[in-house]
């Protein structure tokens, strides 16, 4: 696990590493030019920092060697110690002294520095009076030497981000490359074009890889904001952390840091109960609050926990006729999942007290808007009296997505993999025409299933979905597709495969068309339009 | 939440101070490596705290905390130094900085200073 320790050393390393190359070009310089003031000062900066550094991680004898190594310098600098040849020695070597050190810190075997060297040092730092004498007794301490580079480099996740986009590019071409291949026949070509895949997936997995951080390093930083919150709302909250050293694209973890800090705030002030409150329902004075990460499949999942007073699904119900959401005769009948997935319509707010943590406005739906734009799911589990959790799924890479690939009235269409459900197959009977909409029963489900077709290519004035006469064939393909709790049944005229695709957003004057989160190019060189869920089981909604 | 810049030339410190203060609620507003930065980002940013380390690649710490206070006289700066820079914190003290943390430093210790002087994270 890469602790905030990990980071800190790896940090140390590097940048001593860094101070050490430099040291050794300074005092080259310096052996040229013994006045340069300004080289002489930028020395001692390294070396001063070089000191502090050490002492705040703990390396004692690198502040220790860095710390004589200064006083020397700045004995030479107020002209109170000469460069000579004696000195230079001690001082080169005492330069060579910290570079190995520094290499040793992940080898405790390596030793003690050497005596004689540090003696050297004591010898022209103290400034006996007979330092002269004492000088000629300096012994020379090293005379093999290694070069050695950092290992760890800083890097602009611009650059990163840009690294990406050619990847993406030369995915897209990668594919048209093998195509074409395969249409010529020619087994030359084809060995080359599979060579070329195989590279470029690797060359993927790489860049993604280079961009993964710990969840940990947002996690860490709730421990002092939940005291903070707890304190301010006079509750007593427990924080659980698990899972810190999964990793996660560093954008995706950028997008979700307000929403996570936002449900943070909601399970303190409005999930988990007052001490009082708490002893009464019987449960610890305690409130416990947990937030973990774990991996499934290509995805990351986040939990937040809460054992709280859970929601209050009356509250919801009367919220949601207020608002005409559904009826009054409807409301019982629907399932608890949907009921919760009303919490995430914009303007939907159960806090009857604005409170200075919480209620600033944000509400749910900017949350889920923030992990839709990233292409992850949220979800709600609650029980009343027992606590709520919010569950996010989310892609563990931005750019390349899992999609399942079909074709409408030979177009090809992409739906992303993590708003598909399953697949099924369907005779046409099963399917029953309800008002304007086909419903059907899919284990044990009443999903609204629409003919994709239609609902991309027919008029708006002429639009039928609820017509299964339009439907070709007898049995029908449909997946399911999962959105804020509601599932919808798409029926596609053909099922192609899963594949890794690189989304490309529309550009205008297509990019208001909101049921296309965008665009790829497959292999074959066609134009594929990737299906955004979301929006389509919006458009559904509102219908309703 | 209040905003702070952070002035040193050891990525490592500020690092440390970034997570310090970031853990316990403020805002980092931007980090500076030199003198030049440093001026630039506080006009740009204009936090409500500057941690200002002395000893600095370009200018020295001096140097930027007068043209800080030249430009921006109400500017909050603490001065982050180590053991034996007691003559340069005196001067900046002087200067009109608030307040010194002597490296290496604790988390409690930085964030008592910054704390005594914004009063806490929150606005």
């Amino acid at each position: 696990m890469k602790s905030r320790e990990q980071e800190y050393k790896e940090i140390f390393i590097a940048e001593a590493l860094e101070y050490f190359d430099a040291l050794n070009r300074h005092i080259s310089d310096l052996e040229r030019n013994p006045q340069d003031d300004h080289v002489l000062a930028e020395i001692f900066r390294l070396l001063h920092n070089l000191k502090a550094n050490a002492k705040a991680i703990g390396y004692l004898q690198i502040s220790d060697v860095s710390h004589k190594l200064e006083t020397a310098f700045s004995l030479i600098r107020n002209k109170e110690l000469s460069f000579s040849d004696e000195v230079v020695t001690v001082l080169f070597d005492g330069i060579d002294m910290l570079g190995e050190l520094i290499s040793n810190i992940d080898n405790p075997g390596a030793g003690e520095p050497d005596p004689v060297l540090l003696r050297n040092l004591d010898i022209i730092v103290d400034n006996l009076s007979d330092s002269t004498i004492e000088l000629a007794k300096v012994q020379k301490y090293n005379t093999s030497r290694k070069l050695s580079l950092s290992d760890l480099i800083y890097i602009q996740i611009k650059k990163l981000d840009h690294l990406l986009n050619l990847v993406g590019e030369l995915m897209i071409d990668r594919d048209r490359i093998l195509s074409i291949s395969r249409d010529l026949n020619n087994d030359e070509l084809m060995s080359v074009s599979s060579h070329l895949y195989r590279i470029t997936e690797e060359l993927q997995y790489s860049v993604m890889d280079a961009r993964l951080v710990n969840v940990g390093s947002l996690f860490n930083k709730f421990p002092r904001i939940v005291r903070d919150i707890a304190v301010a709302e006079k509750k007593e909250v427990n924080l659980e952390l698990i899972g810190q050293d999964i990793q996660i694209d560093r954008n995706i973890l950028q997008i979700i840091t307000d929403s996570l800090l936002h449900l943070v705030r909601n399970a303190i002030t409005h999930g988990i109960e007052k001490p009082e409150e708490r002893l009464k329902a019987g449960k610890p004075k305690e409130g416990r609050l947990a937030l973990t990460a774990r991996n499934d499949r290509e995805n990351v999942i986040i939990r937040l926990t809460d054992d709280g007073k859970g929601i209050d699904f009356k509250q919801v119900k009367r919220a949601a006729i207020d608002r005409k959401m559904v009826t009054a005769d409807a409301v019982d009948n629907l399932p608890q999942a949907e009921l919760l997935s009303f919490l995430f319509e914009p303007g939907f707010s159960l806090a009857k007290e604005v409170t200075e943590y919480s209620g600033r406005g944000v509400g749910l739906d900017v949350v889920k808007n923030a992990i839709d734009s990233i292409g992850g799911r949220i979800n709600i589990e609650s029980e009343r009296g027992k606590g709520t959790s919010f569950i996010l799924r989310l892609p563990t890479s931005i750019a390349v997505k899992g999609a399942l690939l079909f074709e409408v009235d030979d177009i090809y269409y992409a739906i992303p993999l993590i708003h598909t459900e399953s697949v099924v197959s369907m005779d046409i009977s099963e399917l029953h025409e309800v008002g304007d909409v086909l419903l059907a029963d899919i284990k044990g489900e009443t999903i609204t299933v629409v003919y994709l077709n239609e609902l991309l290519n027919a008029p708006q004035e002429q639009m039928r979905l609820g017509d299964a006469t339009k439907l070709k064939g007898q049995v029908q393909n449909i997946i399911i597709v999962s959105y804020n709790n509601r599932k919808l049944g798409l029926i596609v005229d053909k099922l192609y495969r899963q594949q890794d695709i690189v989304v490309k957003s529309l550009k205008k004057p297509l990019d208001n068309i909101d049921i296309y989160g965008g665009v790829t190019l497959l292999g074959t060189g066609k134009v594929c339009l990737v299906l955004d869920v979301p929006a389509i089981t919006r458009f559904f909604t509102n219908r309703r | 939440m209040k905003r702070i810049l952070i002035v040193d030339d050891s990525f490592y410190m500020r690092t440390m101070l970034k997570n310090m203060l970031s853990d316990a609620g403020y805002e980092i507003v931007g980090e500076a490596p030199n003198g030049q930065t440093a001026l630039e980002l506080a006009r740009t940013t204009n936090p409500d705290l500057i941690t200002l380390d002395v000893i600095l690649p370009d200018n020295t710490g001096l140097d930027v905390l007068k043209g800080i206070k030249s430009e921006q006289p109400e500017m909050k700066v603490v001065i982050v130094s180590a053991v034996g820079q007691e003559v340069i914190v005196n001067e900046a003290l002087e200067y009109g900085a608030l307040s010194y943390i002597v490296k290496p430093f604790s988390e409690e210790k930085v964030l008592e200073v910054v704390s005594q002087i914004l009063g806490g994270p929150e606005d």
